[in-house]
């Protein structure tokens, strides 16, 4: 039997994977890292960015606060005054944890993974709020352009720590560039903001170690699919339904690979039935096939916002593998 | 091109500087205030059936409305007093469980280029707060309730539920956000549902032509 790692890499080449990838399974996400202060459940708290998150006990994550003063960034000119990128040295009993973890994982088996929040399009909403960030891609591009070289500055110092403690050989990167239905912005604008930034990180990682970039983006991008070959994605995470992703596969596969097809949403709530869990796993794995594709929940990181619906996909997956392998 | 066309398109493609020029041209040539207004409505128009087809995205919505906006400061002292502008106040929300906004306020956005009045409760809003507001502002048409999580549609549910048994009437109440399907809205009692933002637009205008 192939090892998750040697199957992983099975599938995404095209070649003979003995099973489906489970979900994250190839992956071994090293969260001890230090990165970023985030709230728990029930708290407020403002992070080394000036950007205050708030995690109601009834929400399922937590959420930017952008009433008020919370805004950080308010004129996107004046950037360079508000703007100040938290500093990437730790100690090393900061990082010590994390280099525990990082050295106690096979390498044959899974790839040690850094996980790295939010992404460079994210940092410049969760900074301004959703609607002023969308508006100054069109009323001050330039200084756009130069806050996400910053944010993007920001990820290789962040990056040059991660890889001198972990030597990471894989990377899981949260940026969400859509709704259910739509990006965000049009392919042309994300090609004129963002490709060349995620290019130049991505390319660093790469060029330090990281074999696998797998990004997250829980919605539809399928739009977008061409930018992420050319910036050196892998694997795309949180691929929904709305993507047609057996289309994308065979439009795309061999340059690279989907990971999801099991919409958080519909599958993962309170009233949560395996019945259902299963049923959405055979009509993924059946309509997408054995290669480039990975069945995943949506959802970023490798746990469910309910309990048990995590663990019953890596079920219906397992008993997918045995009928179709 | 007439100058209404010009206002229009300009509104369209979110030339935020030029179309107040544009809209003062339009006043300074004899057009009436209010027929400046519905040329800019019919370009968010427009702009609402793009959104719908894919055409365009969140950031052309952003800046035609800015630029509609920018052009109703100018016109907003000949329409003084002029209630025929308005097509009724809009209570607008995301429902209580949920903190997601951007659909929520694209909505609300479009909703007023089309002529509503809105007053935007925000997010995580209790069913009560959603009565309370419609009974404390006037000329109430409409109610338009957001959630964009699976989980709070029972929260959505309870809102329809206790906005129909409040006994208040005048008005009609629309549903929305990515788990929301017609055949839900119709189970909850809701008047309306929609699909997006663009959409939303023309329902609400459908729903109170009735009233």
């Amino acid at each position: 039997m192939l090892t998750k790692r040697e199957n992983l890499m099975e599938t995404i080449k095209g070649g003979n994977p003995d099973r489906f990838v489970n979900q994250y399974e190839f992956l071994e996400i090293i969260l001890e890292a230090p990165l970023r202060t985030r709230p728990q459940k029930g708290q407020t708290i403002t992070n080394e960015w000036g950007i205050t998150y708030s995690w109601p006990e009834n929400q399922l994550g937590p959420f930017p606060v952008h009433t008020g003063d919370f805004i950080v960034l308010k004129d996107v000119t004046q950037w360079k005054e508000m703007v100040k990128a938290p500093s990437v040295m730790f100690s090393e009993e900061r990082w010590e944890a994390a280099v525990k973890h990082a050295e106690s994982v096979d390498r044959r088996e899974q790839f040690v993974t850094v996980f790295f929040a939010s992404g460079t399009f994210e940092m410049t909403h969760m900074l301004m709020g959703m609607e002023n960030a969308m508006m100054a891609l069109y009323e001050e591009p330039e200084t756009m352009h130069d806050l996400i070289n910053y944010l993007t500055d920001y990820e290789i110092e962040y990056a040059k720590q991660v890889i001198k403690y972990l030597k990471p050989d894989a990377l899981f990167h949260h940026d969400d560039w859509g709704s259910q239905r739509s990006s965000f912005m049009s392919p042309d604008m994300f090609e004129e903001f963002f490709l060349e930034p995620y290019k130049r990180a991505y390319g660093f990682w790469k060029d330090n170690g990281v074999e696998l970039i797998v990004h997250h983006s829980d919605s539809y991008a399928a739009n977008l699919v061409p930018y992420m070959i050319d910036m050196g994605i892998d694997i795309w995470q949180g691929v929904m339904t709305t993507n047609n992703t057996p289309e994308l596969i065979k439009k795309f596969g061999g340059q690279i690979s989907f990971m999801g097809e099991l919409d958080s949403g519909p599958l993962d709530h309170p009233d949560w039935t395996r019945e259902a869990i299963s049923e959405q796993v055979r009509k993924a794995c059946e309509s997408c096939g054995k290669h480039y594709f990975i069945p995943c929940l949506t959802q970023g990181l490798n746990f469910s916002s309910f309990p048990g619906v995590y663990d019953a996909a890596t079920e219906a997956i397992n008993e997918m593998s045995k009928k179709m392998f | 091109m007439s100058k209404l066309e010009d206002v229009k398109i300009n509104v369209e493609n979110g030339k935020t500087k030029l179309v107040p020029e544009l809209v003062q041209e339009a006043l300074d040539e004899g057009n009436a205030a209010l027929d400046i207004l519905q040329a800019m409505v019919n370009g968010m128009g427009v702009v609402g059936d793009k959104f719908s087809s894919g055409a365009i995205f969140v950031p052309e919505m952003l800046i035609a409305a800015k630029a509609m906006s920018k052009g109703v400061e100018i016109l907003k002292p000949h329409l003084a007093g002029d209630a025929s502008v308005s097509l009724g106040t809009c209570i607008i929300g995301t429902v209580q469980g949920d903190l997601h906004d951007i659909g929520k306020n694209l909505v609300a956005m479009m909703l007023e280029s089309a002529g509503f009045t809105m007053v935007d409760l925000g997010v995580d809003v209790p069913a009560q707060k959603f009565v309370e507001a419609i009974k404390s502002n006037p000329n109430v048409k409409l109610v338009a309730c957001s959630g964009l999580l699976s989980t709070t549609m029972p929260a959505m549910k309870n809102t329809v539920a206790e906005i129909k048994a409040s006994g208040l009437s005048g008005f009609k109440v629309i549903v929305g956000g990515a788990p929301v399907t017609e055949t839900f809205a119709d189970e909850i009692g809701a008047d309306g549902y929609a699909p997006d933002a663009g959409r939303a637009a023309i329902k609400a205008k459908q729903l109170v032509a009735v009233l």
